[in-house]
Parts: C-alpha cells; sequence; structure tokens
C-alpha cells in the first residue's frame, strides 16, 4: 500500500518539499521538547487517558479543538480565542487552570507561543487521537471518505485533448502541476492494452487486423463494445473479484480438503460481469441471496462467497473455529465492500479511524446467524421435486436391502461415530446429544459443524474391510450387488450447494469483551454515520439481517461502498487507483489523488444503473487511458509527480499471473477456450481462471508470478521478480513445452515474432536471432559417447551401451488398472538411492501433470528401502485430488546375478499393487506375493511420457536396469496366478509386449536410435530455444 | 509520525541517504510496490540491511522437529508426573482443550533417565545424551506456548504467529528486515529430512502478503538443490549461456527506449542471477569437500543419524556462505507426532537428531560460528502429560520447551518453568508471539519497528502482541 511519510523525515530530501518539510521538523521539535512537557506534568493527569475532568483530554489536539463540555478549548493560531490559554493567564477568577498554582510565566508563554504558531501537532502512531465511545473527534468527522458524495461540476474544457469528462478532472490537475499529457498510444499499444485489460488475453491477429482497418472516428469505441461483449470479458474480470473474495477451492488447512462444489460461484461471478448484472444487485446476491430467492439457484449459489473462509475439518476446537469463520468473513466484508479496515477494532476501538470495537460487532451481528449448508442442491424447485420424488421411489424399492446393510453396519457405525464424538469437549458433546428441537440457534451452528466431522467419521467406514467376520462381508458384499440393481431408479444427482443460508428467523447472540465486561450488541452500521439500530424485518425463515446489511451498502448515497467500486475499477484499468489504498480509505490509507473525479464517477455510475460495463466504457474511451505508456518522463514530471499520480502518461504494468498462462497458451496454440465447469489442473490448457485453486498446493506458476493463495482479501497483486521465478520460466517443464510446441508450428523467424509478440521482428531484432541462429547451427551436439554393444546378448540392458533403453512406439495407454510382468536378471543395484528400471511410464518428476506415470523397478544401496527392495512408484491424483507421489515397496528382495520372474498389478480402484516373486534360478521356490496398499487413486500415465523397458523416458544413468530383459509384458487389469508365467513364451497377448529374441521392431526403438523426446535436429532445437527467449522476453511480460 | 514506519524514498540518491542515516532496516518495505516509473526498485530488495540495534547474532538454524516434541521426555523435568501416574490431572488443574479430546486420560509416566548436566546443572534426559554435552551453551526455555491445538494451525503460528495461512514465516520477516550477505543464494533455505509433506506444504516458508523475494527456498539434501536449477534435459551449459545472452540482448534493445522502466532492468538482472545461482548454489551444498571426521561428527557415517547428520552439515556450509535463516525439518510429515507408542518413535527420532545436533554445535563453536549463529531446536508444540491410547501423549501447546544456543547467547540456563506436570506454562510464559520477537531481538531487530504495510494495516510479526524477553 501506498503511503504519504507524514513527519518522519529523518534526512533531508532533495524534493522541492524540503523546506517545508524542514519548518515542520523545527515545529515538531519544538512541540516536543517544550510544549509536551508542560501539557503532559501540568494538564494529563486531569485531563487525559484515565480522567477528562468537564469532559475535556489535551492528550491529543483533536480533543482540544473539539473541547471539553464547554465547547473548544483551542483555536489554532488564535490564542485569544483559546479558553486554554485564558484559563492559563488565571483571567478569570472562576476559570483557572491548573486549578491550585498558575504555571509559571516561561510556560504560560510557550503554550501562547504555541497556539499561535497553529498549535502544530506532531501526529504519532502511539499518540493519535483515541475515539471515545460515540464522542469522535471534528477531525475523523471530516475525514474524507466519510463525506457525502460531492456533486462536482465538470472542470471547464480547454485545449482539445479531452475526451470526456474524465479527462477535464485529469486536465485540471495537469494544468495545476505543470503536466501535460502523453501522445496517445498507436493502434497497437492501445488493442493489446486493451485486450489484456478485458480479456487478460493478447488481440489475436483478426482483432488487430479489424482494427488497423477500421478508419472511423469510432473504432476503439466499437473495439471496445466487442470486447466487452465477449464472455472473455466476464473471465478476466471475475479474477479480480476472486482475489478480493478471497475464493479458493480448497480448505486451506494441513488435509487443505478439496472444494469440489466451489466452482458454481466462480461461474456465477463470471456471468453476472457477463451479464453486466447491476453492482447493486450482484452485492447483495453475495451477501443475501438466500434471502432474496431461496428457489432460484442462480441467486442462491452467489452465497458461495459466505464459503470462502478456510476451514479444518478435523478442529476439535469447533466454537474458536466458528469464531475465525465469523471474523474472517467480517474482516473481508468490511475491507471489500466499504473499504475499511474493520479488522483493526475487534479487539480495540480503531487507532485511527472512526471505527468502534463495537461497530466491529455491529457488522459481525448481520453474519452472526449464518449456517453453512451442506444439504442443498442447485436446482430449480421442479428439479429438485423431480429429484425427490425418484429418491422417495428408490429408496422404498430398496428399503429392504438398505436395512439389511444397516443391520450390518450400526453396531460398527455407532462406535466409530461415537469415538470421534469424543474428540468434542463436554459441552459441544452435550450439544450433539440433544433434540435438535431444543438446540439454541448457536448451538445449532456448532452442532451443524460437529456434525460435518461426524459424518466424515460414518463415511470413512469401509464395511468390506471393518466388518469381523467373512461372512459378514460376504453377506455385505452381496447386498451391495443387490442395491446396485436399482441404480437406474436413483435420480441423477443435483449439483451440490455451497452456499449459505441464515440458521433460523432468531439470530445468536453477538458479545464481545471489554474491560468493562461482555456486551451484547444488534446489528448496526459504522456509528459515525448511522448510530442507531436499523429495524430489520425477518424474511421467511430467515432473519433478515444480511438483506438490510446489503440494502444498506447499496444505498445509492453511500459514500464509502460506491467510491470503493469505482475506485477498484479504476484500479485495474490504469494499475493505481484514484485512492491508490483501494481496500483502506482511513488514515492510513492515501488520500484520493483526484477527489472530484472519484466523486463524480461514482455518482454517474449509480445514475447509469450500477452498470460496470458502463464504466469500462467511459474509462477506456478517455483520452487518458488512449495515452502511450511509452513516455520518458520529463525532468518537470519528475519533480512535480515522479510516481506518476496524475497520469501524465499511462503505467506500464508488468502482466499478471494468469495473464502470462494464458498468453503462453495463446502462443503456443494450445489454449482451451471452453467456458465454466469444474477445475482442471493448471499444468493442463484451460484458461486460468478455470484452473484448481488449493491454497496449500498452488501451481507454481501461478503463485511464482504473485498470483494470490486466497487466504485473505487481495486487493493488489505483488509483482516481484526473483530468480526462482526465472529458474522456473527457463528451465521447467511446463514453460519449456509451451516453447516447444510454439516452436512446432512455426517455420521462421518471423512467425516466432508474429506468435509470441504479435507483430514482426524489427531489422536489428531479426539480425540478433539470425546470429543466435548461425552460433548454434555452428556448434555440434554433443552426443552421449556410445560404445559398442558388450557382446551379443540378446536383451541386455546396459549405461554407455546402444542397448540402454527400449522406448515404445505405439503409444498404447494401459490405463490406471494394468499388471507389468517380466523375466529379468540384475546384475548390480545404484549405489546410491536410485532405481534400476525394469520398466516403466515415468520421466522421474514428482510434482506436475506432466510427471504422472508409474516405474517398477529394484532400489538401490542406501535406498530407505533397504536395498533390492522390488518397488513400484506412482506419480498420479490422490483422494484429494492433489498431485501423490508414492514409493510402494514389496519388501521383496531381488538375488543379484538371478534370473526372476517379476510382476506387480496395479490398481488404483483398490489402492493396491500386488507383487509377485520368483527365483528362476532356484527351482522349487515358492512364489512370493504380497498386496500392498497407497494413496494414488486416478490419472497414471497422464503425464508425458511413454512407456520404457529398462529405465526412465529420459536418460539417467543412476535409474538403468543393469543386466538382462528376457521379456516384458503389460497387461490391463489384474492377472490371476494362473495366467502369470515365468515362461514368457506361454503368456496370452497383453497391451504391450517385448521379447528380448525378436528386436526392437516396428514397435520399439532403442534410446539412441534418435527417436528421443528432444529432438536431435539442430535447427529445431534452436528455433525452440529462440521461442523459449521470446516467451520470457520483457515485451512478452510487460505491457509497456 | 504516522503509524506506517516507511519513508519512500523518491529516488535513488534519496534512498542511499537515508540508508546512510541508519535507516536501512526496514526502508525497502514497499519498493516493489512502487510503480515502475523513478522509483528505486531497481536497488536490490533483499541486499543487506542495517539493523536496528547491535545484534548479537547474524543468522539462524532453526531445528524444527515436526508434529510435537515431547518436553516432558526431554528437556523438562517432572518428577511429580511418575509419583502421579496413572491417576486423572488433579482437580486443581484447569482442564485443558485437546486435539484428541485426552484431558481426562490417566497421566503417562516418563520412563527416561535424568540428569544433571554441565557445569550449569542443566536437566536433561538420555534421549538427548549427544546435545547434553553442550548443555552449558544452551538456553532452555520451558515456558513456550502456542495458540495452535492441532498441527495445522500449531505449524502455521510456530512459523508465521497465526494458526491461520497468509502471513509471513520468520524467516521471510528476517529476509525483509535484514537482508542477504549473498548474491547468489537465497536468503532463506529450507531442508527437510524426507520426502514427507511438512503440515500445510510449501506456505510455511511463504511471505503472505509480503513480496515473494522473502520466500524461503526449498533445497533437496541430494542431488539438484533447488528445483529447475539444472538446465532442461539436454541443454548444455552453452546451449543455456546462449539462451540466456539472447534473452538479454533482445531485452535491452526493448528497454532502450524504456530507460526509465526500472523493473525491466530487474528482470534481466534476475535471469543473470537465476544463471549465477545454477553454478553456486551446488557447490555451497557439495559435501565432497567435508572431511570424513567432520562428517563423523555428524553421524553421517551410521545409518540412524545420517540423514539428519548431512542436513545440519548443509545448514552449517549455507550458513557459511552467506545464507541468513535456514530451517531444518525432522520428522517432515507430523513423525513427531506421537499419539500412541511415544517409547519407540521418540526413541528412534531423538536417536537421529542427538548426534547431528550435537555435532553441529561443536562444528559451529570449533569454526568460531556460533557467536554469530543462533541455533534453534524444537517443535509446534509440546506434548500433555496425561496418556492417549495409554502409551502415547497428546498435543500440548499450553506449556512446551524450546531451546536456543549460540548467537551471543550465555547458555546454561533454563528460562520460565511450566507447572509441576508439565501442562501449563506457569512463568516467564512466551507465547510464539513473544519467542519471535526475541528472536529478532537477538539478531538487532527491534520487532515493533519491523513493518510492513499491508492494505493500510501496519503489520508486524507478532499481530501487536508479542514482547522480546529481553533477559534472554
Amino acid at each position: 500500500m501506498k503511503k504519504t511519510p507524514l513527519l518522519f523525515a529523518l534526512c533531508l530530501a532533495s524534493s522541492p518539499l524540503a523546506a517545508e518539510e524542514e519548518a515542520q521538523r523545527a515545529a515538531s521539535i519544538f512541540f516536543e521538547k517544550e510544549v509536551r512537557p508542560i501539557l503532559a506534568n501540568r494538564c494529563y493527569e486531569c485531563h487525559g487517558e484515565k480522567k477528562q475532568k468537564g469532559g475535556l483530554r489535551v492528550d491529543a489536539l483533536g480533543y482540544l479543538k473539539t473541547g471539553g463540555d464547554t465547547g473548544p478549548a483551542l483555536v489554532p493560531g488564535e490564542p485569544e480565542q483559546s479558553p486554554l490559554i485564558e484559563a492559563i493567564r488565571y483571567q478569570k477568577e472562576d476559570f483557572q487552570m491548573p486549578p491550585k498554582q498558575k504555571l509559571p510565566d516561561a510556560e504560560v508563554a510557550v503554550l501562547e507561543k504555541w497556539v499561535k504558531l497553529g498549535a502544530p501537532w506532531p501526529v504519532q502512531a502511539h499518540e493519535t487521537a483515541v475515539v471515545t465511545e460515540g464522542g469522535f473527534t471534528e477531525e475523523q468527522r471530516k475525514f474524507w471518505c466519510f463525506q457525502p458524495l460531492a456533486n462536482p461540476a465538470l472542470p471547464p474544457l480547454t485545449g482539445g485533448w479531452a475526451h470526456n469528462g474524465i479527462d477535464r478532472f485529469i486536465a485540471q490537475k495537469h494544468a495545476e502541476l505543470g503536466l501535460t499529457p502523453a501522445p496517445e498510444a498507436d493502434t497497437r499499444e492501445f488493442a493489446r492494452r486493451a485486450t489484456m485489460d478485458l480479456h487478460g488475453l493478447p488481440p489475436s491477429r483478426e482483432q488487430l487486423e479489424t482494427l488497423e482497418r477500421d478508419r472511423s472516428p469510432a473504432r476503439y469505441e466499437r473495439f471496445i463494445d466487442s470486447l466487452l461483449a465477449s464472455p472473455h470479458y466476464g473471465e478476466r474480470w471475475a479474477q479480480h473479484w476472486l482475489d478480493l473474495a478471497r475464493y479458493a477451492e480448497s480448505d486451506g488447512y494441513n488435509a487443505d480438503e478439496f472444494r469440489p462444489a466451489a466452482w458454481p460461484y466462480r461461474d456465477w461471478v463470471i456471468k453476472s460481469l457477463n451479464e453486466d448484472k447491476p453492482y447493486d444487485q450482484f452485492v447483495r446476491e453475495q451477501l443475501a441471496g438466500d434471502e432474496i430467492a431461496p428457489e432460484k439457484p442462480e441467486v442462491l449459489v452467489a452465497t458461495g462467497y459466505l464459503r470462502n473462509p478456510v476451514y479444518e475439518w478435523n478442529q476439535a476446537d469447533v466454537r474458536g473455529q466458528w469464531d475465525l469463520i465469523l471474523t474472517d468473513i467480517t474482516d473481508t466484508t468490511g475491507e471489500l465492500f466499504l473499504g475499511l479496515s474493520f479488522g483493526c477494532a475487534r479487539c480495540h476501538n480503531h487507532k485511527f479511524d472512526p471505527i468502534l470495537q463495537k461497530d466491529y460487532f455491529r457488522l459481525r451481528a448481520f453474519f452472526a446467524p449464518i449456517q453453512w449448508r451442506d444439504d442443498l442442491t442447485l436446482g430449480t424447485p421442479e428439479q429438485q421435486a423431480a429429484t425427490a420424488k425418484q429418491k422417495s421411489e428408490w429408496e422404498a424399492a430398496t428399503v429392504n436391502v438398505r436395512a439389511a446393510m444397516d443391520e450390518l453396519v450400526s453396531p460398527i457405525l455407532k462406535g466409530r461415530v461415537n469415538t470421534a464424538l469424543k474428540r468434542f469437549n463436554d459441552e459441544l458433546q452435550t450439544m450433539v446429544r440433544k433434540e435438535p428441537g431444543e438446540r439454541e440457534p448457536m448451538e445449532r451452528q456448532l452442532v451443524n459443524l460437529c456434525e460435518r466431522q461426524l459424518r466424515r467419521a460414518r463415511k470413512q467406514l469401509d464395511p468390506l474391510k471393518s466388518l469381523k467376520t467373512d461372512e459378514a462381508k460376504g453377506k455385505y458384499a452381496s447386498l451391495v450387488e443387490e442395491l446396485k440393481k436399482f441404480d437406474a431408479l436413483k435420480p441423477a444427482a443435483l449439483m451440490e450447494a455451497f452456499v449459505a443460508t441464515d440458521v433460523g428467523p432468531v439470530a445468536p447472540p453477538t458479545t464481545f469483551k471489554t474491560r468493562k465486561g461482555e456486551t451484547e450488541v444488534a446489528p448496526g452500521f459504522l456509528t459515525l454515520l448511522e448510530p442507531g439500530e436499523p429495524e430489520i424485518p425477518s424474511v421467511g425463515g430467515s432473519t433478515g439481517r444480511r438483506t438490510a446489511l446489503a440494502n444498506w451498502i447499496t444505498r445509492p448515497d453511500n459514500q464509502l461502498a460506491t467510491r470503493v467500486i469505482v475506485n477498484r475499477v479504476w484500479q485495474f484499468h490504469f494499475g493505481r487507483g484514484l485512492v491508490a489504498s483501494t481496500s483502506d480509505f482511513g488514515k492510513l490509507g492515501e488520500k484520493p489523488s483526484h477527489p472530484e473525479l472519484l466523486d463524480w464517477l461514482a455518482r454517474r455510475f449509480v445514475s447509469e444503473g450500477w452498470s460496470l460495463k458502463k464504466l469500462h466504457k467511459e474509462i477506456m474511451l478517455s483520452a487518458t487511458y488512449g495515452q502511450t505508456a511509452r513516455r520518458e518522463p520529463s525532468p518537470s514530471a519528475l519533480q512535480a509527480d515522479p510516481s506518476n499520480r496524475f497520469l501524465w502518461r499511462f503505467n506500464p504494468r508488468r502482466l499478471d499471473a494468469e495473464q502470462v498462462r494464458d498468453a503462453m497458451l495463446v502462443a503456443s496454440g494450445e489454449l482451451n477456450l471452453k467456458e465454466g465447469g469444474a477445475p482442471e489442473d493448471a499444468n493442463g490448457t484451460r484458461r486460468s481462471i478455470y484452473t484448481i485453486k488449493k491454497r496449500n498446493n498452488q501451481n507454481e506458476i501461478l503463485r511464482s508470478l504473485d498470483a494470490p493463495s486466497g487466504f485473505a482479501s487481495t486487493a493488489e497483486r505483488q509483482s516481484t521478480t526473483t530468480p526462482t521465478q526465472a529458474l522456473l520460466l527457463l528451465n521447467g517443464e511446463w514453460p519449456l513445452t509451451r516453447a516447444r510446441k510454439l516452436s512446432g508450428k512455426v517455420r521462421s523467424i518471423e512467425e516466432a515474432w508474429e506468435a509470441a509478440l504479435g507483430r514482426p521482428p524489427s531489422e536489428r531484432e531479426r539480425e540478433t536471432a539470425d546470429a543466435f541462429l548461425a552460433k548454434r547451427l555452428g556448434v555440434s551436439d554433443r552426443r552421449i559417447p556410445v560404445v559398442a554393444a558388450s557382446g551379443d546378448v540378446p536383451g541386455l540392458f546396459r549405461e554407455n551401451t546402444e542397448h540402454e533403453r527400449l522406448l515404445d512406439q505405439t503409444g498404447v495407454w494401459e490405463g490406471d488398472e494394468f499388471t507389468v510382468e517380466a523375466v529379468v536378471s540384475l546384475d548390480s543395484v545404484d549405489s546410491g538411492a536410485a532405481v534400476r528400471t525394469v520398466a516403466s511410464r515415468w520421466s522421474g518428476g514428482k510434482d506436475s501433470l506432466e510427471a504422472y506415470g508409474w516405474s517398477l523397478g529394484v532400489t538401490g544401496e542406501k535406498s530407505r528401502f533397504k536395498p533390492r527392495n522390488l518397488i513400484v512408484q506412482l506419480v498420479g491424483e490422490d483422494e484429494n485430488a492433489n498431485t501423490g507421489y508414492e514409493v510402494v515397496a514389496s519388501n521383496l528382495r531381488v538375488e543379484l546375478g538371478h534370473r526372476v520372474h517379476v510382476a506387480a498389478t496395479v490398481s488404483c480402484a483398490e489402492h493396491t499393487v500386488t507383487f509377485f516373486l520368483q527365483d528362476l534360478d532356484q527351482p522349487g521356490t515358492s512364489v512370493q506375493k504380497v498386496v500392498v496398499p497407497h494413496v494414488i487413486r486416478a490419472k497414471l500415465g497422464f503425464g508425458a511420457s511413454s512407456v520404457v523397458v529398462g529405465g526412465l523416458n529420459k536418460r539417467s544413468p543412476a535409474h538403468q536396469w543393469d543386466g538382462q530383459i528376457e521379456a516384458l509384458r503389460i497387461a490391463a487389469g489384474g492377472l490371476s496366478d494362473a495366467e502369470l508365467n515365468g515362461d514368457a513364451g506361454k503368456w496370452a497377448a497383453g497391451l504391450i509386449q517385448w521379447k528380448a529374441g525378436q528386436g526392437p521392431g516396428l514397435f520399439w526403438a532403442w534410446s539412441g536410435d534418435g527417436k528421443m523426446t528432444e529432438t536431435a535436429d539442430a535447427y529445431r532445437q534452436a528455433l525452440n530455444d529462440l521461442c523459449q527467449v521470446l516467451l520470457n522476453s520483457n515485451e512478452f511480460l510487460y505491457l509497456h | 509520525m504516522s503509524c506506517d514506519q516507511i519513508k519512500r524514498p523518491t529516488s535513488r540518491r534519496e534512498f542511499l541517504q537515508q540508508a546512510g542515516c541508519g535507516f536501512g532496516a526496514v526502508a525497502l518495505a514497499a519498493l516493489t510496490q512502487e510503480p515502475l516509473l523513478g522509483a528505486a526498485n531497481a536497488l536490490n530488495p533483499v541486499a543487506a540491511k542495517i539493523p536496528n540495534h547491535k545484534p548479537r547474532a547474524k543468522n539462524v538454524i532453526f531445528l524444527f522437529m515436526e508434529g510435537g516434541p515431547s518436553h516432558l521426555d526431554t528437556f523438562d523435568y517432572k518428577p511429580l508426573l511418575n509419583t502421579l501416574a496413572g491417576q486423572r490431572l488433579p482437580a486443581s488443574f484447569k482442564p485443558p482443550l485437546t486435539a484428541m479430546g485426552e484431558a481426562n486420560s490417566p497421566l503417562l509416566e516418563c520412563k527416561r533417565e535424568w540428569k544433571q548436566r554441565g557445569q550449569s546443572g542443566l536437566w536433561v534426559s538420555d534421549w538427548f545424551e549427544n546435545v547434553a554435552l553442550h548443555a552449558d551453551d544452551l538456553t532452555v526455555i520451558r515456558s513456550c506456548a502456542s495458540s495452535g491445538i492441532n498441527h495445522a494451525g500449531g505449524v502455521c503460528s510456530m512459523n508465521t504467529g497465526s494458526v491461520f495461512g497468509g502471513r509471513p514465516s520468520l524467516g521471510a520477516w528476517v529476509s525483509y528486515g535484514l537482508g542477504t550477505e549473498n548474491e547468489n543464494l537465497p536468503g532463506f533455505v529450507v531442508i527437510k529430512d524426507s520426502e514427507g509433506t511438512v503440515v500445510n506444504g510449501v506456505r510455511n516458508w511463504g511471505t503472505g502478503f509480503m513480496p515473494a523475494v522473502y520466500q524461503g527456498v526449498e533445497f533437496n539434501p541430494e542431488g539438484v538443490p533447488i528445483k529447475y536449477l539444472d538446465n532442461p534435459k539436454g541443454v548444455s551449459v552453452e546451449r543455456q549461456r546462449d539462451k540466456l545472452d539472447l534473452l538479454s540482448a533482445l531485452n535491452r534493445q526493448y528497454g532502450e527506449t524504456r530507460a526509465d522502466n526500472t523493473e525491466l532492468d530487474a528482470r534481466i538482472r534476475g535471469y543473470e542471477l537465476a544463471y549465477r545461482m545454477q553454478s553456486e548454489a551446488p557447490q555451497a551444498v557439495d559435501l565432497s569437500r567435508e572431511t570424513e571426521a567432520t562428517r563423523k561428527l555428524y553421524g553421517m557415517d551410521r545409518e540412524e543419524t545420517a540423514v539428519f547428520g548431512r542436513n545440519c552439515l548443509l545448514a552449517r556450509r549455507l550458513v557459511e556462505n552467506g545464507v541468513r535463516f535456514v530451517q531444518l525439518y525432522s520428522g517432515a510429515g507430523s513423525k513427531w507426532d506421537s499419539h500412541k507408542g511415544i517409547e519407540k518413535a521418540h526413541s528412534k527420532l531423538c536417536r537421529s537428531v542427538d548426534q547431528p545436533i550435537a555435532g553441529l554445535l561443536s562444528d559451529l563453536k570449533s569454526r568460531g560460528m556460533l557467536e554469530d549463529t543462533l541455533v534453534i531446536w524444537g517443535g509446534e508444540f509440546g506434548r500433555t502429560p496425561m496418556s492417549e491410547a495409554g502409551d502415547g501423549r497428546d498435543h500440548n501447546p499450553t506449556g512446551f520447551t524450546m531451546w536456543m544456543a549460540g548467537g551471543g547467547l550465555q547458555g546454561g540456563r533454563a528460562i520460565g518453568a511450566t507447572d509441576e506436570l508439565g501442562l501449563y506454562a506457569v512463568e516467564d510464559r512466551l507465547h510464539v508471539h513473544d519467542l519471535h520477537a526475541t528472536i529478532l531481538h537477538l539478531l538487532g531487530v527491534d520487532h515493533t519497528k519491523l513493518i510492513y504495510s499491508n492494505k493500510g494495516r501496519p503489520e508486524r510479526i507478532d499481530q501487536n502482541e508479542g514482547h522480546a524477553f529481553l533477559k534472554i
């Protein structure tokens, strides 16, 4: 946040303000050395923080000016009109201070001088006037953001620069400060800015050409209209709102549980923006959609706003957690809609702004009755009724089956639930055990959170594992089969509603602790603006509180809410708000650079029907927005306005995380423009707004480019440059793949420039690029030294021979349920912890979608699983939709030098790997078989690797098989013991098969054959690198 | 003055003047958010800065025993616990709120042998026989307290001061306040002892609302130390250098007509720094230059201590190379969490860290580095005197032990105390906020002056609640 330094100039600044600062400093020294000691020694005892005789405090200027029971005590600059001076002069007999003895004359003189100087009082952090209950200082009442919206007249039109009203205000300031506006941006600069701004995407060639062809005066208007009409507008601007609403798709604590039903709120935001839903309605639906139109799923879903706080599903301190949730909602709401740091007033009256601790809890009281609902669905009343009807039919048909299942399970279930219940303290246990009808509203809320935990205990029970006898298990399994027969009767599930409502028509009490004890408060607004308590009629089964709050926030004359939203829109367009601290309009925030413009815009916004699209258009068609960013500051601009607060050019900006990621996908030609729906992994190609947002597990590209993690409302993105970010962009798999894809679709330097930067290279750039390619093509590739294959043993896999690894060329995919079987012998294990690999579909990576895969191998000397352990490594999605990496160890040991028959059946459905090992050199030894559980649930092999025999998809000597692989096959699903065979000649066909005697054939290629993933074509390589450089260039990453 | 302590320089010159006036510690606060023009943000925001007062320590090695080590069985001797073992918590104790609801379970005896160690006579149990040899260097804080009763809240709290995510970690505050003395390595490095995920993941060393430049960088103990440090497969050093030269050339051409945009320049330097890191970082973690005796000192010759020993040795090397804040995790993934079978679980973990930590202390001392380096040991909380599942202990955030060594601390001292059963901190209670304030104090930073302005709120590491324990 931007701050204006006050009197804290430790060093001489070289600005024109230096003289003024010097004077202020002198005044401040005078005050601290001479004035304050007198006040402190002589007055504070009766007129300070503890006592305020006559209602007067003198420990801050605001108090003196406001005065006590008899009116102001001090008029700056006017000692003769200041009762303080009158009193210390002992002029009147009944008005003398200090009462016991007159001050020494010297001290009286100091105070007289001080008042005459204008009573300078340097404001220090720890002693800013503390607000007294209901008694705000005059200064606070007059603070700019609490003033009603002004109705400023448009400044007179001068010169020909201005396009619209906005420009007149801007030009007025320019004139005052001696600034001149920058020239208009050229078409390309404007088009890229506007498209990035409204769509978060670079302009397409068609868009650019259309605009360039259009010669009419209204061409920019038409261009902006077309951008605003596109669904990409909502996709871009929703990102801003989601940052502010701290939207995420996971709980945020350790488990960071996925929230599969959160995305409809995201889609609601996008849709609302695209429809240009009036902002007042947009706010009302989020705060109180359940009260406004509970039967309309498209409105109810907006209350997802109330579900955004972080949550810990296994928190035993349920009461504490609920308190945190309400705190979070209160703080965010205060910042987001009102632009005030309400959070500061939770423990005490706000130190700087006129927000009482009571006001904090008055605001919180609006949310006190909410209930997080897990029992609702997003369906119209008709859909709900139809679903309910069908469900009851299914229930009627299955009543006996389910009763039989319950009978088996309920004893175990009871125990489980009871154990879970006992984690809560006695108070909560008592609440849970009460009859629902007997619970107080607050108890219903807490029990709701307890129930979520108990439900989970129920859900986690797997009867097929937990039932005690095989007989019971068998019976249960057959009942499951029986139940399945009725699946056709089951209604299709409606989308779960991730929403909130009130707990009922009566709210639980809202109390807060002060020094005097606990006080109960009713809902109310800022005391400064609305001291009374609003009448709140209940709405249906709801208290109506949030409707009342929403109505107050969206009053056309709400001076905070209207300014806040207009200012945010300005900020996202220009990179900085008219009030730079967009979520803090208070004293610690910045004052508006153009207060009249802010009020003018706010009024216009309301009178134009709270239309965001109209506001965008007005701003973007202004000459102010149309200025170029490419203007070097003149010396006078540097003097008067070095930080460009007054907009004498457009602000250069780095693209934000989503813009960069999406732009890379546009450049590579891969961007998937599908709209809406469940989020997908950001390693894929969907637009960033549709990628999974897990608080603890953000996508590394987005995180590295400063996308917020969603714990708190984010009003302004950081824009950081770090070496780790550079490493990721240079060496990371995802950006490299984009560069490769980009280079794959271009044939020349020109085309590369067009695709990445939307323009042809300049002559100089061409030369630079040519020189790069020439140098690269002159340098021969360093290839892996190849020594002759050792002997002619078929199936021998060894490092630095022609037969290192065998790559599958068929592209057949085995899925998530498969068996790998092989006959092998191993000559050595790795001396470190690496795994000698029999077969794999894996690059060795562990945490990106491209690394998803598996491998079967034998552990090395220093493995934590001990050497010679037959293991499977899996990278895929775990039950939480997180990327999971797991080593599944059989603890079966492979004897070096022995021919062994190994197999592993991997099942994601069963969450197991079944290993087989038989030593063929020791006839008579039995087959060893073990089943080992794992946590990976899906998507094995979603990665970029193909099947490889004898190693990983990339060359890695440590993972290289060292010995023979006589035969290998991969078959779908599990194989019975009878189907597995140590004699490969007896194998039935599999999906993928290889036998040493047959050579690589058409379906396999040795890794040395040039059919590797990284191209050996030097020109192609150099072009890859060139494309990668373009995607890392400042021009790609900046709007400047 | 305003609550915001940061005077934002408007020019490079002004910045340098201020820095020269001893203003440095917090002056750069908001630089990275300055608009591109004319601001001083081309200056390196992580450059070394000047502390508020004379520091006792310059570097920190934080040994984080993740999951919650039992103070009752290691550094906080409670004879009464064994006297009352098997009984319920006496009625005179306020019933605690515990994670697993074990307030009413019988007290669990401590099976350790306790001895007074060194000249100072500090009590240390036989689980830390080797660390005990350094008793006279330890300052044991027996009265720690935290707000998180679960791992998620506890680990987050110990790292950031809040049970909630979204705030900067201690290491980030230190980087922000003091900067780094090394251009080619990160100022804040984290190393785990296994592939387990530390509770809450990477945000434990994140920066919350601060710019990402202050974040901790995770080093892999083996192989490539930093993710993406290696060139992509098949890309030689020359090829990488060529790429960077091309990038730099294009960026310079672009920047010629945009000279006032200092961020563009910072980006060029960012890539160069990344390139230097590619060669520097592997050297910093290259243990092949260490002698056999040193490796042995850290227990690298024995399987059970090899992993943590290697990490401790890495920590020393990183500090030597100018890394300001190193955090080592033992038991990544809550492995110290011993709800049942504490005897077996803790025995193993204590064995795995005891020799390495003792080796680290000896090595730092013999190299004269202990004076400047503050070594901190602890977890997110301690454990309850009450038993759980018969032979385990539940989480106890209301009273637990951490210790510090080096950093100019006197050593051989115990600070604060828990009650007679080790449940609540009762004397000189130091909440995590106080601990953080105290650590900053030892680094020469007045935590009340280390302020970062976020959305108008002047944020401190302690959320305005902590007090540095100056008697330390």
